[in-house]
């Protein structure tokens, strides 16, 4: 394949139009190429317009709880996990230990682990050493991650990288600057606009977590995370998402290894 | 002591940053002995889905802001609402959260 002698030609960063994932019918391709298709990619994105929105409510929530501007572009730049930053946020605005706010946030950033796990196979081919994956690592959120499982597998190998680093660039600096723009407005919106953009995060949180749902177990501990947390808010105590989390999820589990017990016991 | 100015600061780095970034980077050096569909990484992503749907339920029911004029019964109503579109809307996301956000942006005009 002539690849070297294409270079001259693609400086142009973003390509006109660019349809999906379908990619080398015409191998253009040096890694920043890739990059900046990543970042268009980014740009066209549905959950990443979902995500500049929440992320405009973020700022507004951080500007309503007393939270200062830079401390909040900082979080969504270095946390880049919304939950995370809301609970951060929130324990702030409630006043709770640090080691209390670190470990729930620890517990729901758990989530990180077997989504980056999922996608590193994609994101390790080819001169990718040990510091490249961890940066890369560090763009698993869940907008990037739902767009870098749907794409990257389709993708030619020396692609993946330089891809994911583009829309992971894109995605974090867009949403660093919708914390700017949640901030400076809250005070100017109407108040129903800004009611509308503080309820993006639980909404669009519930909605994608229903459309991540892979199996049983993801459905189940959805819904008993939802039913046990009224509970466990009113005698929960500080704690109460942590023991929501753990009795949601072991409910859940329980419920799958009942039926993969019996399931066994009825195939033998 | 610390200056108060800075603490914002230095909890996002502590709390928010450290306890997120140890998953992501221990995932990088496991992922090649990981097993997806290991008993004990199901049960560990149960607990995080049971967590941040209690994120969900917490929000919604003890909201920040400008949210807590709004009337109970209009929040829960605008997170069915959108949910069911979006199950109704053959899974779309989008017009799920549109049509959450409608029915969330008039219930706080009209109750505002």
């Amino acid at each position: 394949m002539p690849v070297g002698r294409k270079r001259l030609s693609s400086i142009r960063p973003v390509p006109e139009s660019s349809p999906a994932p379908q990619p080398d019918s015409e191998p253009p391709a040096t890694p920043s190429t890739w990059f900046w298709r990543g970042a268009f990619a980014g740009v066209t994105s549905v959950q990443g317009l979902v995500l500049f929105a929440s992320m405009v409510g973020f700022g507004g929530l951080c500007r309503d709880i007393g939270f200062p501007l830079g401390a909040a572009m900082l979080s969504t730049l270095l946390v880049w996990a919304l939950p995370a930053q809301v609970l951060v946020v929130g324990g702030y605005a409630a006043g709770s230990a640090t080691a209390v706010i670190a470990l729930a946030v620890g517990l729901s950033s758990i989530r990180m682990f077997p989504m980056t796990a999922a996608i590193m196979p994609y994101l390790r081919g080819r001169g990718a050493g040990l510091g490249t994956q961890l940066l890369a690592a560090h763009f698993v959120a869940v907008t990037a991650w739902i767009e870098g499982m749907r794409r990257l597998p389709a993708m030619a190998p020396e692609a993946r990288v330089p891809f994911f680093f583009g829309i992971g660039t894109f995605l974090i600096l867009s949403a660093t600057f919708a914390t700017l723009i949640g901030f400076l407005l809250a005070g100017m919106l109407p108040r129903s606009l800004a009611a509308g953009l503080l309820f993006l995060t639980p909404l669009s949180f519930l909605i994608q977590l229903a459309h991540n749902a892979r199996d049983l177990v993801d459905r189940l501990s959805l819904a008993f995370g939802l039913l046990l947390a009224p509970f466990f808010a009113a005698y929960g105590g500080r704690l109460d998402l942590l023991w929501t989390g753990l009795a949601g999820g072991a409910a859940a589990w329980a419920v799958h290894r009942f039926l993969k017990k019996r399931k066994e016991k009825g195939g033998a | 002591m610390i200056d108060a100015a800075l603490w914002p600061y230095l909890l996002v780095i502590l709390a928010g940053f450290l306890p997120t970034e140890v998953w992501r980077s221990v995932a990088v050096i496991f992922a090649r002995r990981l097993d997806e569909d290991s008993e004990a990484l199901i049960f560990v992503r149960g607990v995080a889905t049971a967590l941040l749907a209690a994120v969900v339920a917490r929000l919604v029911l003890i909201p920040p802001g400008e949210l807590e004029a709004v009337p109970l019964f209009v929040r829960v109503g605008a997170v069915v609402a959108g949910f069911l579109v979006y199950l109704g809307a053959r899974r779309s996301v989008f017009l799920g959260i549109l049509f959450g956000e409608i029915v969330i942006v008039a219930g706080a005009w009209y109750f505002g």
